[in-house]
């Protein structure tokens, strides 16, 4: 495996990372050192590794890596650390935990995992183990990722989007496939994705994008552009909406069987309930697009048949944007779409059932959260609680057990929390933030208020293999290694494909894993019967008796085992062949256009029934006249999030740019590859220009995860776009990205 | 006979696995060189675009320039596969010679940052031919868009389409590529176009 002399060998291994892929790498290591990488070459279908895991070695061996524990010697943010022992480290580890507890109680800790390096023995769920022992912890709710969707999924189909999408090939029965806001060549999600994409292409599916930029997969795939405004979709679907009730082109039989509430959102669509109808022209206003284009698409949409409307998470990282999906689903159920072969849902990945044994973080001792538990729960949390029965044993589910209470804090408003505490009606004063591999001051809304929550903490403990943006303003760093470091298993984010993340070289530096540095913060409170079994006692118990690996050995030789699913997976097959027999798991047991729980839920900005709700920092913001520009913040394909933004293979593919239109930039005297100021009140950045036709007029763009690099006047010169967010989420939970009004000038 | 590649630009997504399959492969660090690089054409005006990427590499050409142009014969083309080899020993040196990459049509000598850089290029990974293993770059592809083999295969194979957005074809030079060419059936004009790794100037 890792032996230290010169012959070469080939570890086999499956690179699982946060865009939810699995992929197979094939590591050459030679004297501890990875030399190349190769992907799948076997038996097709193949799990070629994208972009990011060609570049593999360089993350692994960048001279950047943290190699040994580091304790703060400068003031928080500035960088400055010293060297010191793992015994000095998690000794101040303990010894901070202990008197935060004992002096602000166990709320004061806030425990921020995420998604930085995963496995099913190695993720954020250990250190919960650690700290529910102590005495609890505050933790967070929802995910930054897609709240939106997942929210609106939860309401309408019971489900969260995990549980609610067919898996892609499903799209290859489609006649007519709608990208809306849904980039796959990017976010791939699947190593299956770019199959599946190149066989729609062979196949000749007609493919219409709607989105304000023209994507690379509108690129490969669309016969038509849509350009749409950030934050109207909902309006425009209401129109489509419009065209079919009005023009009879809708399936009454369908909703009626399945659905409960269309006549209240007919009532809304038709002007009935406001006296507005929500015609073309109406929705031309809002979003941009042509009347006479709406009326098409909803003609095509509603007589092709089957036709998949895939509606992606962008759009619903918005102000109020889980109106988006939910009046998808409204629009997929209005023409029949749901659950058979060729419609949709909506997308996500994860649909595969799992035979592992669970997380060894749900399964260790320690039982729930003292601080949670005492805790009344929070007034939606009927949501969760449904997640917590539907993905037990999958996720960490343990986060959210009974559901989530008004202990916890909504991922987006964790700054908040901190700055302003129980004077600003949160439950609790915070004091102490333990980060598991999460580059939050980058990734998250407002990254200069986040600077200003980290400097207000008394503690703060990072665990990172880079010395991130906000590792600098921990007190304690500890290096934690990768996933050619140690022994692992994967599914990736619940796929045919059982990995197996094998050790190719030991630890660099001084480096361990997250189970490692779990048990050692474990042994230093006191904590003796922590370890229960080692590292691959877990990895044979995890595999234990799942039917798809004949033996333990084998599996880890071989590094992956593909499971071929005998049909592609339709969400929701059953409730629609036979609703007598299969419910959903809403409360009416269907397809809740009308949401009961929502309307209990008593927020005007939160209708039961999806509605155009224009979001804060629209177009009719006065705020425009200062900031006229839309920003929208994307994934990236040389980034998973904010890794891998530092190599060098990867770097000089493009340059961080900010995406504007020939015509804003002639207006603003820019050109293409100029340096420019984007700015709004919350933050600024100098970034180069790239000057394109490929995106929506009054639209920019300023892809997620690059490093925020202030200068010494707090300039951001890396160009990290959540200098520009708001850290205000949307009623239904979602992180509103892409809902920000900036202005761009040259620099 | 002669070696080249097939590349689907319908297919082509602009990904860059196979550029940095290749570094990897061949531990070409990041900088100046850069054996393959994928160029986009961007055409049309807001909202009727189109945009056509092209896998840009040494060819491989039946009638190459830089062999006749190199004045020490550090470049030559193999007799049984066609494929062009560079000798770096007895090239002179970009400090010295730069015709190789004056007379080449299609960009692909390449010179690291080094000082007196030594030309290195595509040559087909031919380590990996010997053990019969396509180059790095076509099992990189994660749209199986590329292929290599036999030229005179290719063209059975996938037709013989020379022409393509993004490429022109050398007569005089006869390149080794044949493709599946993305249309622009509205002829759009091009507004840019994008290469990436960037050529430094």
């Amino acid at each position: 495996m890792n032996d230290s002399n010169d012959t070469e060998q080939i570890v086999t291994t499956v690179c699982h990372d946060h865009c939810t892929s699995a992929c197979v790498l094939k590591l050459h290591v030679k004297g501890g050192v990875i030399t190349r990488v190769e992907t799948d070459d076997g038996e097709y279908p193949q799990y070629r590794c994208c972009v990011r895991g060609r570049a593999f070695r360089q993350y692994v061996h960048h001279p950047d890596r943290l190699k040994y524990p580091l304790k703060r010697t400068g003031p928080r943010g500035e960088g400055k650390f010293e060297r010191i022992s793992w015994d000095e480290a998690l000794e101040t580890i303990a010894s901070q935990l202990k008197r935060i507890k004992d002096s602000y109680g166990a709320s004061s800790i806030i425990l921020l995992p995420s998604g930085g390096d995963m496995g099913w023995l190695n993720n954020g769920g250990l250190i919960d183990r650690v700290l529910v022992r102590l005495g609890g912890y505050t933790g967070v709710l929802g995910t930054v990722s897609n709240e939106g969707t997942w929210f609106s999924c939860m309401a309408t189909y019971g489900v969260p989007n995990v549980r609610a999408s067919s898996s892609h090939d499903s799209l290859l029965d489609s006649r007519l496939i709608i990208m809306w806001g849904w980039n796959p060549v990017v976010t791939r999600m699947y190593m299956h994705t770019h199959r599946h994409l190149a066989q729609i292409k062979k196949a000749g599916i007609r493919v219409i994008s709607v989105d304000p930029r023209y994507t690379e997969t509108a690129a490969l795939l669309a016969n038509q552009w849509i350009p749409i405004k950030p934050g109207t979709d909902a309006a425009m679907m209401a129109a489509m909406a419009h065209v079919m009730i009005t023009e009879n082109l809708h399936d009454q039989s369908f909703l009626n069987k399945h659905t409960v509430g269309f006549d209240k959102y007919r009532d809304y669509v038709l002007g009935i309930e406001d006296g507005t109808p929500k015609t073309p022209a109406w929705a031309q206003a809002i979003t941009g697009v042509p009347a006479a284009t709406i009326v098409n698409l909803a003609r095509e949409y509603a007589t092709t048949k089957p036709a998949a409307l895939v509606d992606g998470f962008a759009p619903a990282r918005s102000a109020f944007g889980e109106q988006f999906n939910r009046a998808a689903a409204t629009l997929a159920a209005m023409t029949g779409n749901i659950g058979i072969p060729g419609g949709s849902t909506c997308i996500s990945p994860g649909v595969f059932p799992v035979s592992l044994g669970a997380f060894p973080a749900s399964t260790m001792k320690g039982g729930d959260n003292p601080v949670h538990l005492a805790a009344p729960l929070r007034k939606n949390s009927v949501f969760y609680q449904r997640v917590s029965l539907g993905l037990q044993g999958v996720t960490g589910a343990r986060f959210y057990v009974g559901g989530p209470t008004t202990a916890h804090l909504n991922r987006v408003q964790v700054a908040d929390a901190i700055l302003r505490g129980r004077s600003g009606g949160y439950p609790a004063d915070y004091k102490m933030l333990y980060m598991v591999t999460i580059n939050w001051l980058n990734q998250y809304a407002n990254t200069n208020r986040i600077a200003e929550a980290l400097k207000k903490l008394e503690f703060v403990v990072a665990q990172e293999q880079f010395m991130t943006p906000t590792a600098k303003f921990a007190d304690i760093v500890l290096p934690t290694n990768t996933i050619a470091e140690r022994n692992d298993v994967t599914i990736g984010f619940g796929f045919p494909l059982y990995g197996s993340m094998n050790k190719a070289i030991d630890s660099i530096g001084e480096s361990k894993s997250q189970f490692e540095i779990a048990q050692g913060l474990a042994a230093k409170l006191g904590f003796s019967d922590f370890v229960e079994k080692t590292e691959e006692e877990w990895m044979r118990e995890i595999i234990g008796k799942c039917p798809d690996i004949p033996d333990y050995e084998t599996f880890k030789k071989e590094g992956f085992r593909k499971v071929k699913p005998s049909k592609s997976y339709v969400a929701f097959e059953e409730q629609i062949k036979d609703p007598s027999k299969n419910r959903f798991s809403t409360p009416s047991g269907k397809i809740e256009i009308f949401s009961q729980d929502i309307a209990d839920m008593n927020n005007s900005k939160l209708p039961p029934i999806p509605k155009y709700v224009e979001s804060w920092e629209s177009l009719n913001d006065p705020l425009a006249k200062r900031y006229p520009l839309q920003l929208i913040t994307t994934h990236y394909f040389r980034r998973t999030h904010s890794k891998f933004d530092n190599i060098p293979w990867l770097k000089e593919l493009e340059p961080q740019a900010v995406t504007m239109h020939t015509s804003d930039a002639s207006a603003r005297g820019i050109k293409d590859g100029d340096m420019v100021r984007v700015f709004n009140d919350r933050g600024q950045m100098i970034i180069p220009a790239f000057v394109t036709e490929r995106i929506m007029p009054g639209v920019v763009e300023i892809p997620e995860g690059a490093k925020f690099d202030p200068d010494e006047n707090g300039v951001d010169r890396g160009g990290c776009p959540n200098v520009l967010t708001r850290d205000e989420p949307s009623p239904g939970g979602a992180f509103a990205g892409n809902t920000a009004l900036v202005q761009v000038e040259k620099a | 006979m002669q070696m080249g590649f097939f590349f689907d630009q319908t297919l082509c997504v602009n990904c860059r696995a196979c550029v940095v399959a290749c570094k990897d492969w061949h531990n070409v660090p990041a900088g100046p060189a850069s054996y393959i690089r994928i160029s986009t054409v961007e055409k049309g005006r807001y909202p009727d675009v189109s945009v056509h990427s092209m896998f840009g590499s040494c060819y491989h050409c039946a009638e190459p320039a830089c062999v006749a142009a190199c004045p020490v014969g550090a470049i030559t083309k193999r007799a049984e596969d066609g494929i062009v080899v560079v000798d770096r020993e007895t090239c002179l040196g970009k400090g010295k010679c730069d015709l190789c990459r004056q007379v080449c049509p299609y960009d692909a000598p390449q010179f690291g940052a080094e000082p007196n850089a030594r030309m290195q290029k595509c040559q087909f990974c031919l380590d990996r031919l010997a053990e019969n293993k396509q180059p790095i770059c076509v099992g990189a592809c994660i749209m199986q868009a590329l292929d290599a083999g036999p030229i005179e295969q290719l063209k059975a194979k996938y037709g013989d389409i020379i022409q393509a957005e993004g490429f022109s074809y050398s007569e005089k030079a006869v390149p080794s590529i044949v493709f599946n060419p993305k249309k622009d059936a509205k002829g759009r004009v091009v507004s840019r176009i994008v290469v990436s790794p960037q050529k430094s100037q």
